[in-house]
């Protein structure tokens, strides 16, 4: 027990990050990192902290705020042996360089019919909540989940953020690895405290594109990823309270779908409740849903509900930014208009 | 060009009143964020990006122009947005995040928008240089006078944007103007680790328009060039590139250690704060009073006094008002 | 013999106060010297506690609690 207990070390997600590179760097030396203020200041949201006193500005390179370039980049020196790190510091930012993601590290496995791989990860900030507008606050999980060729990941808690960043490095495939804000460990975004967990010193991986179910239940199945395991969490928290015994799904990854995991889950509850910060259509809720539905629509008891950020750009004011953000309560709200219908 | 008395005591009187603004913003910025800074706390919420030492460059430019003339402004728009006579109070408001604001809250600090005096602004660098462009073709084909001014940062001129931007205005001969406030720093990466030519204003060339720098901060040198730049472009002989030494006096957004900064070059920086710089110079040749100016920087108080007390008393904005204005 | 955690006094000039942002180590948590203990933060800024001593460690403030420089954060025994 006392070993265990000394063995016991938290870290926030941006330390996670950070461990997972710094040993995979020292393991292969093709691995580097790149990207906006990732050398002396340690990223923005601290996920590159003290990686340039190890490796040096050779292999922890500040770039010119060029995102095609440096993105593009990363993909050549992919192909040509490399395995690039590459961090485009908002997801918000991708306007900028999204032919080099979605057209070139995307498809460039495809086009040489496998003959070449692009293995590199582009990580990048998501979300908001602490009225940034809708510049620098979105998720867009769907934005890149919905173009085939990248896989996506991203992590609730600091365990399998750093086994994911770790099987995103060591993965042949481009890796887009999603870290929310409100999830980072760095106070002045407001701090998760659930997202603060165990995480062993030495490397490991979690696997891309298997789910986990993150609490048990039998009356409803609550998916979620990244903030929204957390909001779901909570909501099942309040729903256990009156006796409603509710299923955590985290998705940990959209590509590839864990379409298994979750059909299993609604299976067994009947009920299904999708929640995500991106927008409402077109998105992860959506093809969650169709997920249950279009394999076997008998075993629901209720109609699916999501709870998702409105179709609109994310608005400034504290108030309004709040209003339109999931959150435990309507998730708790959901379940009970999907008690009501049922009758 | 040489600037009347009258501009030189405009140039003065905006300096004066963004800084005051700003000075009044960051206080107010604060509350609630002390002791744990936590953004999404207090009046003011979010990322606050201050422009106070960047003054000149806005005045300088922005006294040329008239409600006409377009400006597309960053992510650090104040001082540039007061310059092209944005309404105070709706901008003030609109930082608080209150329904009288600009945008009724839905923008923020890093989304200004008046149209009444053609100012807009993006919170992704490198942006502003497009829609100039667009804006000044818009009133070449309308056979409508008016000049573009898109303002960026030193940081802005690596990305795509501001190249292929410079192009189209090059080839097109857009009556715009680029103008580069070059504060050295993008975030905690210094220009000469970023950008492959010591002077930004070489790269005009690469786009058949004159290019120009300007040391010092200086409100009068900026004056000139910018107004050469300006008459220019209403001749509609095209576009021209600026870049203007200038000094960040903030860190990148509030709450910026600012550890990446060499030692000393903060106390540098405020011994050359060109609003006592000017002052001096104003006094000095004898082209302004102490009382004159002294009226001047009272009553730039006022109106900041007044500004923010309006956006404390106004409504804040609606929930529901979220779900509105997606579309016209 | 128990050991005072503290706030170090040498992270960050003048007489801030700080905000504990993050435990790493848990109440009852054995912990070596050196390990790193938690975070705390000014203004934007996050600095590091780590453990002055091998030990049990008892928390004494939790996160989110307003601290200064010198002041007690937990203890190890």
């Amino acid at each position: 027990m006392l070993d265990q207990q000394t063995n016991e070390r938290r870290l926030t997600i941006a330390r996670a990050m950070a461990e997972a590179m710094a040993q995979e760097m020292r393991r292969d030396p093709s691995v580097f990192v790149m990207g906006e203020d990732i050398g002396p200041f340690g990223g923005i949201f601290g996920n590159t902290r003290g990686l340039i006193d190890e490796f040096g500005k050779d292999r922890v390179r500040d770039t010119p705020i060029s995102e095609t370039g440096f993105i593009s980049a990363a993909v050549g020196a992919a192909m040509d042996g490399m395995r690039p790190v590459v961090e485009l510091m908002f997801v918000d930012f991708f306007g900028v360089c999204f032919d080099a993601i979605y057209n070139q590290m995307a498809k460039n496995t495809y086009f040489s019919g496998g003959n070449s791989s692009v293995p590199m990860v582009l990580m990048t900030s998501t979300g908001g909540g602490y009225s940034d507008a809708g510049q620098h606050s979105q998720c867009l999980y769907g934005t890149f989940a919905h173009l085939p060729g990248m896989k996506v990941v991203s992590p609730s808690n600091a365990y399998d953020a750093k086994g994911l960043m770790t099987a995103a490095i060591r993965e042949d495939n481009p890796v887009v690895y999603m870290y929310h804000k409100g999830l980072q460990g760095m106070g002045w975004l407001g701090t998760e405290p659930g997202a603060t967990v165990h995480t062993p010193e030495e490397d490991y991986v979690v696997e891309i594109g298997k789910a986990k179910v993150v609490r048990e239940g039998s009356d409803v199945t609550l998916v979620g990823l990244a903030m929204g395991v957390h909001n779901a969490l909570k909501a099942a928290d309040k729903l256990a309270e009156d006796g409603v015994s509710a299923e955590v799904v985290d998705l940990v990854s959209l590509v590839p779908l864990d379409r298994e995991t979750v059909r299993a889950s609604v299976a067994k509850t009947g009920r299904l409740i999708v929640v995500d910060e991106d927008y409402h259509s077109y998105g992860v809720t959506g093809e969650i849903i169709a997920t249950v539905c279009e394999h076997d629509i008998g075993k629901l008891k209720a109609a699916p509900a999501r709870v998702a950020f409105p179709d609109v750009p994310i608005p400034y004011a504290r108030n309004m930014e709040q209003f339109c953000l999931p959150n435990a309560d309507k998730i708790v709200a959901a379940y009970r208009a999907m008690q009501k219908a049922e009758g | 060009m040489k600037p009347t008395k009258d501009q030189l005591l405009w140039m003065y009187e905006n300096m004066v009143l963004s800084r005051r603004f700003e000075e009044a913003i960051e206080k107010v910025y604060m509350e609630g964020k002390t002791p744990a800074f936590n953004m999404a706390n207090g009046p003011i919420p979010g990322e606050m990006h201050l422009s106070n030492g960047q003054e000149p460059c806005a005045v300088g430019v922005c006294v040329h122009l008239t409600d006409e003339d377009i400006v597309t402004a960053t992510h650090r728009p104040h001082h540039q947005a007061i310059a092209k006579g944005v309404d105070l109070r709706g901008m003030t408001a609109e930082i608080f995040g209150k329904s009288t604001g600009l945008s009724g809250g839905r923008g923020g600090h890093m989304h200004i928008f008046d149209a009444d005096v053609n100012f807009s602004c993006s919170g992704i660098i490198g942006e502003s240089c497009g829609p100039a462009c667009g804006a000044a073709l818009s009133r070449k084909m309308q056979g409508k006078p008016g000049v573009a001014v898109a303002f960026l940062g030193e940081g802005a001129a690596n990305q795509g944007a501001f190249h292929e931007a410079l192009n189209l205005a090059g080839v097109w001969k857009l009556p715009v103007v680029f103008v580069i406030e070059d504060n050295s720093w993008g975030i905690s990466v210094p220009k000469s680790e970023a950008t492959a030519v010591e002077r930004n204003d070489v790269r005009a060339a690469g786009y058949g328009m004159p290019g120009h720098h300007i040391p010092g901060n200086d409100p009068e040198a900026i004056f000139d060039i910018a107004g050469q730049a300006i008459e220019r472009a209403r001749a509609g002989e095209g576009p021209t590139l600026i870049e203007i030494e200038t000094y960040r006096l903030a860190g990148h957004f509030m709450g910026d250690a600012e550890q990446y900064r060499p030692e000393g070059e903060k106390d540098a920086l405020f011994e050359k704060d060109p609003i006592p710089k000017m002052r001096a110079r104003l006094l000095a040749d004898g082209t302004a009073t102490e009382a004159e100016l002294d009226k001047i920087e009272t009553a730039a108080g006022e109106k900041v006094e007044d500004a923010i007390g309006y956006a404390r008393d106004s409504a804040p904005a609606r929930d529901e008002d979220a779900l509105t204005a997606v579309f016209v | 013999m128990a050991t005072d955690v503290t706030v170090p006094t040498d992270l960050w000039e003048g007489d801030l106060e700080a905000v504990i942002t993050n435990w790493l180590a848990s109440d009852g948590q054995a912990v070596k010297q050196g390990a790193l203990l938690a975070e705390i933060m000014v203004e934007k800024s996050q600095f590091e506690v780590t453990a002055p001593a091998d030990g049990t460690l008892t928390i004494t403030q939790a996160a989110d609690a307003i601290v200064r420089k010198g002041d007690t954060i937990g203890r190890i025994g």
